[in-house]
């Protein structure tokens, strides 16, 4: 189980680089177009900012499994075990609510997305806006796996420290600039 | 009283450690629910349209002209350079890093991956030269910070989107203030080294020097092409950013041969991630906007600061000594995404220059990133530097002092941001 | 009959648009007619989100009204695409005709099946065109000629057919790109060749009248049913005050700009109406192009409908 796991987040993972590159070949082929020869492709403009939703919300998932989305640990820093528990399950169950929500709202609004086509590509906009299933699913579904193992006592040091914002790497203190 | 739902709702979720993403969510879930207008469509709705905004784009491909700068070799390149130029004068190292800091400022738009870079290379040098190691980390730190308000900037891009201003007359706006804070840091250092004990690199040669120039050129070519090009209209932000990163990937597998093709999808992976992080924010925070502009709070303010609408300075004042505060426990974007929906509608209604409110907003929340206790970029020249953390928080003082008076003078003479940004644009 | 209700109205450009004025007069008319329960708030600029955003937000029924105008909605109502076309309305007086009869209500049907109640035309105008390097008397003249048009394949394709080449570029970035010679020529009303002071670095203006956009003054369907027929009348009706005001502001603000525009040193000509007839012939073929995905009903319609005016 923990290895389908592993690799489904791998093929997330593949999935950011190709949506990260596309974008910038799509844009960079438009400004070579343009000064080049003078045209440019519709397609790219719109699918560029596709790509970088698909990339946001999928990338938010990846982030949110990591520990990576920026908080700020200062007052939980000063509690001792039991009370950085205590704020551990408040927060999941925050982030159970507002993903939660997040995912009702992307399915009340599917019907009208879905009737809503791009200019350009003639894409439905519910492939569109449809991320918020995945986003709005994922992080109840991590968050809630969380929430499990913390009130039955199995969380592990490692993940109190990386509540509290300790042994950041570089790369994530970097997003937080 | 919105207000304070409003800010209660948000702090009371950061404190217990929610993610700032989330509790911008959180807030925007109260906040429907105590103006009785509850619909999950609104989360939805104005989460995903967030990001469909093609300005944004500007962030990843700046991200990864960054990514591809350090992994490249640019960054070395430009220490180098500044290192053969400036490196035997009295203090030459801490003159080094100021100068280097400006110079990688006009080409990222991350204080956090300057500082790690500039870091990383000169404080080992600069403790081996005898050198205060914290004072040091302190400079180091303090240079780090002009990466936002020098273009190019993600602090600009994302207050552009929020505040609606040109991201264009922002990014010209930033050039003169930002080299300000740089002269500033150099007058501060060589005040504070005036008495210590330290080893003055030897001298180089005019050719040693040239080389250094021409080894660094490729990299120096990068602000031009980026600066250049926005100024002259010729591309948008946005391809100002993507041309900057094919040109840093151009040089750093090309020319310096730093950068292999294997290395592409760890760096691409990492900034695509970043700009998640950052982008997923930036959703959130637009939820909250929305409510915020739907519930009229920047009115409710404005009734609380009515008597200082008629005085343009002593309300810029008051904000600044707001953000200053904020600043000291949250991070840049946050602080940004926060602030810039409930204070640009005082703003305009007082009469002040948007562009000229937006370099100072920058400047401000670039300090608050080396204010404790929360100040990520002394995190940084900590963690690469290996100095403790409270070393760092005591040698950045003098820097940290030096800019917040640059600030406030620009708070004074407004003119000094104006000026030179109508003289650029 | 008449319950309080605050309606909020989102708007993509600023308040001191002549919207601004048609709103005021719109809240005017519904004060008198509600003994003030009904009552406006405008946000301009983006401020509740962009045109589509705040019409999606409308068909959700978590907003009210929104002033947009049609070319955003073609994702939605693919028909809107009709007042894309080129050369379509000659004068305003044959918009009005159109807009406010029969036509404009087959229009308001469709937007209605997408939970969409247009309440009356409130209008963005004429679309001319400037440039910096030639007057534009002729079809042949557009040739060569690098235009900024906005984001829209129907624009595009009409300044292409035209021999210009047209580049899509957002608005932000058209002053610097027409001052720096990277474009030759943009298009838009007088009045933003005015604001945006187009006219400082531009030649020529030629009163092309290529596109006239109208501005639908929309409400959500899902709020809009549950009113009383009393605040749904007083609605409609204030929305037509409100959209004379504003078609008023608009023609006297034109003169203005074009009285500035000539004032700047700029050489405005219009096109003499052979012309004008020639080149709306040679732009069928964009109409051809255009009508599977519009409708060919729709197109058809509104042509049949033009004929009948003109031949009045
Ligand atoms: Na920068
Ligand atoms: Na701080």
């Amino acid at each position: 189980m923990q290895k389908v796991i592993e690799l489904f987040y791998r093929v997330l993972e593949a999935l950011l680089i190709l949506l990260l590159a596309g974008m910038a070949l799509m844009v960079f082929g438009n400004v070579v177009l343009r000064y080049g020869f003078n045209s440019g492709l519709n397609v790219s403009e719109e699918m560029s900012r596709y790509f970088f939703v698909w990339l946001t919300f999928i990338g938010a998932v990846v982030a949110f499994r990591e520990h990576s989305h920026l908080g700020v640990e200062s007052l939980v820093a000063m509690f001792g075990r039991k009370g950085r528990v205590i704020c551990m399950v408040l927060s999941n169950i925050v982030i159970i609510l507002c993903s939660a929500i997040f995912f009702w709202g992307t399915w009340v609004q599917l019907p009208i997305n879905s009737s809503m086509v791009a200019p350009v590509t003639g894409l439905s906009m519910a492939w569109v806006y449809g991320v918020g299933f995945f986003t709005g699913g994922g992080c109840v579904l991590i968050a809630l796996e969380r929430l499990i193992r913390l009130l039955t006592g199995r969380v592990t040091e490692d993940e109190i420290a990386a509540f509290t914002g300790e042994n950041l790497t570089i790369e994530q203190m970097a997003e937080r600039t | 009283m919105t207000l304070f739902v409003f800010v209660g709702s948000l702090l009371g979720a950061m404190a217990i450690g929610v993610p700032v993403a989330f509790s911008l969510m959180f807030c925007g879930v109260v906040l429907m629910w105590y103006m009785d207008m509850f619909n999950s469509q609104i989360i939805a709705q104005n989460m995903i349209a967030g990001a469909d905004t093609f300005t944004l784009l500007a962030i990843p491909f700046f991200i990864l002209a960054g990514e591809l700068m350090n992994s490249g070799g640019l960054s070395k390149r430009i220490i180098e350079f500044a290192i053969a130029c400036v490196g035997h004068i009295r203090g030459g190292l801490g003159i080094v890093a100021i100068v280097a800091a400006l110079i990688m400022a006009s080409i990222s738009g991350s204080a956090a991956a300057d500082t790690a870079a500039l870091a990383a290379i000169l404080i080992p040098m600069m403790a081996k030269a005898g050198y205060n190691i914290p004072r040091s980390g302190g400079l180091i730190a303090a240079g780090g910070i002009i990466a936002p308000v020098i273009p190019p900037s993600m602090a600009f891009i994302v207050f552009g989107v929020a505040a609606n201003v040109s991201i264009t007359q922002l990014f010209m706006a930033g050039i003169f203030p930002g080299i300000l804070m740089g002269l500033s840091l150099v007058v501060t250092w060589l005040i504070v080294v005036r008495k210590d004990n330290v080893q003055a690199l030897p001298k180089t040669s005019y050719r040693e020097r040239l080389r250094a120039t021409g080894r660094a050129a490729w990299a120096l070519g990068m602000p031009v092409i980026i600066l250049g090009g926005i100024k002259a209209g010729v591309v948008t932000p946005t391809e100002a950013a993507v041309i900057a990163a094919a040109y840093a990937m151009f040089v750093g597998m090309v020319i310096y041969r730093e950068l292999k093709p294997s290395d592409l999808p760890r760096v691409i992976l990492q900034a695509a991630k970043t700009t998640s992080v950052i982008m997923f924010l930036v959703c959130a925070a637009l939820v909250s906007a929305w409510l915020i502009t739907a519930a009229n709070i920047p009115a409710e303010i404005a009734g609380y600061i009515e008597p200082l609408i008629d005085r343009p300075t002593l309300l810029m004042f008051v904000i600044m000594i707001l953000v200053l505060v904020v600043g000291t426990a949250l991070d840049l974007t946050p602080t940004i995404l926060i602030l810039t929906p409930v204070l640009m509608p005082i703003i305009k209604q007082a009469g002040i220059d948007p562009v000229y409110f937006g370099v100072l907003f920058i400047i401000n929340n670039s300090i608050g990133l080396i204010t404790p206790p929360v100040g990520v970029v002394l995190n940084v020249v900590s963690g690469v530097g290996r100095i403790p953390l409270g070393k760092v928080t005591a040698g950045v003082w003098p820097f940290l002092l030096a800019q917040t008076i640059v600030l406030f003078l620009l708070v004074l003479f407004p003119d000094l941001v104006i000026v030179p940004a109508r003289w650029l644009h | 009959e008449f319950n309080s209700r605050n309606i909020r109205v989102s708007n993509g450009i600023n308040a001191d648009h002549p919207v601004g004025n048609g709103i005021k007069a719109m809240q005017e008319c519904l004060d008198q007619k509600s003994g003030g329960k009904l009552k406006l708030t405008a946000f301009w600029g983006g401020a509740l989100g962009g045109d589509l955003q705040a019409t999606q937000a409308l068909r959700s029924g978590v907003q009210e009204a929104v002033v947009t105008s049609s070319s955003p909605l073609v994702g939605i109502i693919p028909a809107l695409g009709v007042f894309d076309l080129p050369f379509l309305f000659s004068t305003p007086a044959e918009a009005y005709k159109v807009l406010d009869g029969k036509f404009g209500d087959q229009m308001n049907q469709k937007l209605d099946a997408s939970g969409l109640v247009n309440l009356a035309y409130w209008e963005n105008g004429f679309r001319n065109l400037s440039n910096s390097q030639h007057p534009v008397t002729k079809w042949e003249d557009f040739s060569g000629l690098k235009v900024r048009v906005m984001q829209n394949n129907i624009f595009l394709d009409t300044f292409q057919n035209l021999g210009a080449n047209a580049t899509p570029m957002a608005f932000g970035e058209v002053y610097s790109a027409l001052e720096t010679k990277a474009i030759d020529a943009q298009e838009n009303p007088y009045v933003t060749i005015d604001t945006s002071k187009f006219f400082e670095v531009q030649k020529y203006v030629t009163e092309t009248n290529h596109a006239y956009t109208p501005f639908l003054f929309l409400f959500s369907k899902a709020i809009f049913n549950t009113y009383t027929p009393e605040e749904q009348t007083a609605l409609r009706e204030c929305a037509v005050v409100g959209r004379d005001v504003e078609r008023q502001v608009i023609a006297d603000l034109n003169k203005k700009s074009l009285e500035k525009i000539k004032e700047a040193g700029l050489q405005v000509n219009q096109l003499s109406p052979e012309e004008q007839a020639r080149i709306r012939e040679k732009s069928m073929i964009v109409y051809e192009k255009h009508k599977a995905q519009i409708g060919p009903d729709v197109v058809d319609g509104i042509l049949a409908e033009l004929k009948t005016i003109r031949g009045n």
